[in-house]
């Protein structure tokens, strides 16, 4: 059969979502159906003195009204899943509705259930709430000083926690031949995926089992999470989350919203439908990045470095969100010495509560800020002695023989070929006349700047043992059920909970490939627990390498027990039959086959099996990842600054990576493409700022800039394929990669155009406003 | 966020100030002022009805006149809370004397919370002003009044 396996075949969930056939949680309609509404604070911090909701009962169509004092004893609290080890964590709780004081401009203050969701909206403004307003405070750096606001009891200076890792001590910078310190800004950002969150819940008062329709890219953690909040037994409780319109981190958390649809529905015994509008969006579905960081690198004269050192002080907002804690330490520590031969690392994190909406992960989540300030220093490093950015890379990137490679972080980085990588990047860009051209523009007053980035990710969340070890309070393995049904048609059901990655293709892909089947045969189910036991769900880029290769090992134990019926019906030995592109052979006996086919209506007629051969035919897999995956690869590009006005011209992106074997190179390039341009996004346009007060001022599209195609000429993808060695696809992880790379890669690239002008670092995003005034201060000082 | 602006009338402070603090001028000057209900010690209760650009629905609040130096200086104090959120400033009026006109000088701080911070921030400052510019110029047109 035709090579199924790295074909490129076009999505085929694409269809259906195009065309308006998608089942989002808003398609979902319920006979008696009612809306909910959430009233939410204006201030960032202030002690609710009294909610007087008389007048919003009193309107017609109101069903009922809830305030934090009314769920109290009722329902639980909203918990935080990633509790780092040795860090003296704090995790002070977070009302599903705020009780006696508000923490964040959005904390929910009441819940309103009517008939329609315009009387629930209308009668969310009829609701009298008495505040008496504290100072705010919105900076994390603030937060940790003398007399600042304290939003939580007994958090002294706003500390949530204190975490350390690595072993770079003074003695390695006292030592050092040069060292380059520099202060990097990783600002906020809001994520902004095309589908706001939703809930739908519907409680049947026979069976007492309660179902959620919502916006997840785990739904059976938030079985896990909702089953705790709301006292609903697992299995009473259904989370089902078809599609989802992004994530992008986003809707990993568990948030209160949710829980108090479920809560109301159950309460009022009829279904209820909450639908968070673009503002609320902006203001209470967690936000990325925002960390301090205070960075130390060192090396020799001659470019090996020697030592990086990292300070991050971290935004978490105003209560710790699920996976929140995770991304500053683990997730952004471990990475530190990213794909370099670095004897010594370390990160020393504080994560510090604010008056703003609480932080999470964001595509990359960690990684993308660890490899910023690394390949920023690189740069840095790479000017103060005077060596070219390129070389001083390749001076000190890992080689491909030296893996499986230890890193000073305690990471076994799994296989790579990073300088195969870099040169096939250089050679695209074509690197060396580049710099020609930049040095002849230069003399004509124009700056054109060249920016690189050779990154590796660690991705493929994870090992549970690891997972257990670094506080997530759960096991990052996958399961997968492969179902061959009578007719030798498949259903695949995969714990993953893919929401727009395209595994509904990649996923039949891999079992048309190992199993022989036509692609067309096989159904991929995901998003619902009650059709799938168990899942950990879609983020860190875990889905193919680690889901993927769930349903690789059911598969395999699909062939192993059909491979008995098989040698049963040919009347030979196990030992003498061979599986081959979906046919069973009998070793040197050319044309004695069955089928897959012919075998599995055997198995379910069960007319002759063999002894002790169970009838029916389907693999159950729960895969456990020995390590974590390692992608890596090196991105370019090339910009033009103008002198003038301070604007940029993105005149090529280049990017090879390589994540291992490629499944899809058209999915596995569209990975690479919004990767890329979520990257950008960062480093040039987007940035959440709050006043003084903690009001979000970039509340809306016209004050929050996100990326358009239009902003973008046609990117230049490779791949190189280097198999992942310690997973039987050999595959490794693609939904991050361009997100982690680009933002350094294109701060390299204007940085290197001002070079002229004494510039050294400016804070994201590079507006031009920014970029004129670094400009300015270079001419004044020439 | 700081808002400051300035107009000049030609008439004496006397009487700019006996306009500025006189309730009955107030209600007829204040843009949108649809009540003006005094409860003592210079404080109103008021509702200001409001729609420029998104700063658009029925503000109920206070205003409040203290810390008068006839005729050179007040402090003027105002906050409202209506659907898009809830508005509040305060401010100095100075009255200037300068060769016979009167040089009214308003520096105001401002907060806003709400559907006001996050969407309508990038043009509060804008809208304050336009206000604060129709106010005056309401002011100047009662002066006209009262002199014809």
């Amino acid at each position: 059969m035709a090579q199924v396996f790295g074909s490129t075949l076009k999505r085929r969930e694409d269809p259906r979502l195009i065309t308006g056939n998608g089942q989002y949680s808003e398609d979902i309609q319920l006979p008696g159906m009612l809306y909910a509404s959430v009233l939410r604070s204006p201030h960032a911090h202030a002690k609710i003195v009294s909610v007087n909701i008389d007048d919003a009962k009193a309107l017609k169509g109101v069903v009922a009204v809830y305030t934090g004092k009314d769920l109290q004893g009722k329902i639980g609290t909203v918990p935080t899943a990633w509790l780092p080890p040795d860090s003296n964590i704090q995790t002070p709780p977070h009302e599903v509705l705020a009780v006696d004081k508000v923490r964040y401009v959005g904390d929910g203050v009441a819940l309103v259930v009517a008939e329609n969701r315009y009387v629930a909206r209308d009668a969310v403004d009829l609701i009298k709430v008495t505040y008496e307003v504290l100072p705010a405070v919105v900076e994390q750096e603030d937060a940790m000083g003398d007399g600042a606001p304290v939003l939580h009891d007994g958090v002294e200076k706003n500390v949530a926690f204190h975490w350390q890792a690595g072993n770079a001590t003074d003695e390695v910078f006292d030592n050092a031949e040069v060292v380059v310190t520099q202060r990097f800004r990783q600002q906020r950002l809001i994520p902004n995926p095309m589908e706001p969150r939703a809930a739908t819940a519907q409680y049947n008062p026979g069976t007492g089992e309660m179902t959620v329709w919502a916006t997840s890219q785990n739904p059976h953690i938030h079985r896990f999470l909702l089953s705790g909040i709301l006292g609903i037994p697992e299995h009473k409780l259904r989370i089902v989350s078809v599609d989802v319109g992004g994530g992008f981190g986003a809707k990993i958390a568990c948030y209160p919203d949710e829980a108090m649809v479920a809560f109301a529905a159950r309460d009022l015994k009829r279904p209820v439908k909450w639908v968070e509008d673009r503002r609320e969006n902006f203001l209470i579905t967690t936000h990325g990045r925002d960390m301090v960081l205070d960075v130390e690198f060192a090396g020799t004269k001659d470019g090996q470095f020697t030592g990086i050192r990292v300070r991050n002080i971290a935004n978490m907002g105003a209560y710790l969100s699920t996976a929140g804690p995770g991304v500053p330490t683990i997730l952004f520590g471990l990475i530190v010495p990213g794909a370099y031969k670095i004897p010594y690392a370390g990160v020393d994190v504080y994560g510090v509560f604010t008056n703003t909406t609480p932080t999470d992960a964001y595509r990359g989540a960690g990684r993308p800020e660890a490899t910023y300030l690394l390949e920023r220093m690189v740069d840095l490093f790479a000017a103060e002695i005077g060596m070219d950015p390129v070389e001083v890379r390749r001076a000190n990137l890992i080689q491909s023989h030296e893996f499986p490679y230890n890193t000073a972080m305690g990471l076994e980085y799994d296989s790579g070929n990073y300088e195969g990588a870099l040169d096939k990047a250089l050679q695209m860009v074509g690197y060396e006349d580049l710099r020609q051209k930049q040095q002849e523009l230069r003399a004509s007053g124009r700056y054109l700047g060249i920016g690189v980035t050779t990154y590796v990710e660690i991705c493929g969340l994870g090992p549970s043992q690891v997972a257990g070890a670094v506080g997530f309070q759960g096991g990052l393995w996958e399961s997968a059920t492969v179902r061959v049904h009578p007719t030798g048609k498949v259903t695949v059901f995969t714990g993953a909970s893919p929401h727009g990655q395209g595994e509904e293709t990649t996923f039949a892909q891999i079992v048309a490939q190992r199993l022989g089947v036509p692609f067309e045969d096989i159904e991929v189910v995901h998003g619902d627990t009650n059709r799938i036991a168990m899942g950990w769900g879609t983020y860190g880029s875990r889905t193919t390498p680690v889901g993927g290769n769930a349903i690789a090992v059911a598969v395999d134990k699909v062939i192993e027990k059909a491979k008995k019926i098989a040698a049963h019906m040919l009347e030979v030995a196990v030992d003498d039959v061979r599986f081959e592109d979906g046919t069973f052979n009998v070793e040197g006996a050319p044309g004695r086959s069955v089928s897959i086919q012919e075998v599995t209506l055997q198995a379910y007629l069960a007319w002759n099996l063999p002894q002790g051969v169970e009838p029916a035919l389907e693999g159950t897999a729960f895969y456990d990842p020995v390590n974590f995956v390692y992608p890596f690869g090196t991105h370019i590009c090339v910009v033009e600054v103008d002198a003038d006005t301070g604007e940029i011209d993105l005149q090529k992106y280049v990017a090879v990576d390589d994540c291992g074997r490629v499944i899809n190179p058209m999915v596995a390039e569209g990975q690479v493409h919004g990767g890329i341009v979520q990257g950008i996004g960062q480093a040039l346009w987007e940035g959440a700022v709050y006043d003084e007060q903690g009001q979000l001022v970039t509340g809306t599209f016209m004050d929050y800039a996100m990326p358009k195609a239009r902003f973008f000429k046609q990117f230049e993808t490779a791949f190189t394929e280097t198999p992942a060695p310690q997973n039987p696809l050999g595959v490794k992880g693609i939904g991050e990669t361009g997100t982690i790379a680009s933002t350094p890669t294109v701060v390299n690239a204007v940085m290197d155009a001002l070079r002229p002008f004494g510039v050294k670092d400016i804070n994201m995003p590079l507006t031009p406003e920014r970029v004129w005034k670094a400009m300015e201060k270079g001419r004044s000082q020439a | 966020m700081r808002i400051t602006f300035q107009h000049t009338y030609a008439a004496t402070r006397e009487k700019v100030w006996e306009l500025l603090q006189d309730q009955d001028t107030l209600v007829r000057t204040l843009p949108g002022c649809k009540r003006l209900h005094s409860v003592g010690d210079g404080l109103y209760e008021t509702e200001l009805g409001l729609d420029v650009g998104p700063i658009k629905g029925l503000f109920a609040g206070h205003v409040q006149l203290c810390e008068q130096e006839a005729p050179a200086r007040y402090r003027l104090k105002l906050s409202g809370r209506g659907k898009p959120g809830e508005l509040s400033a305060d401010s100095w009026v100075i009255l200037e004397d300068k060769d016979g006109k009167t040089v009214v000088t308003c520096d105001a701080d401002a907060q806003v919370t709400g559907l006001l911070a996050s969407v309508g921030q990038r043009v509060t400052g804008s809208v304050a002003r336009m206000l604060l510019g129709r106010f005056f110029k309401n002011v100047e047109t009662e002066l006209r009044r009262s002199a014809s």
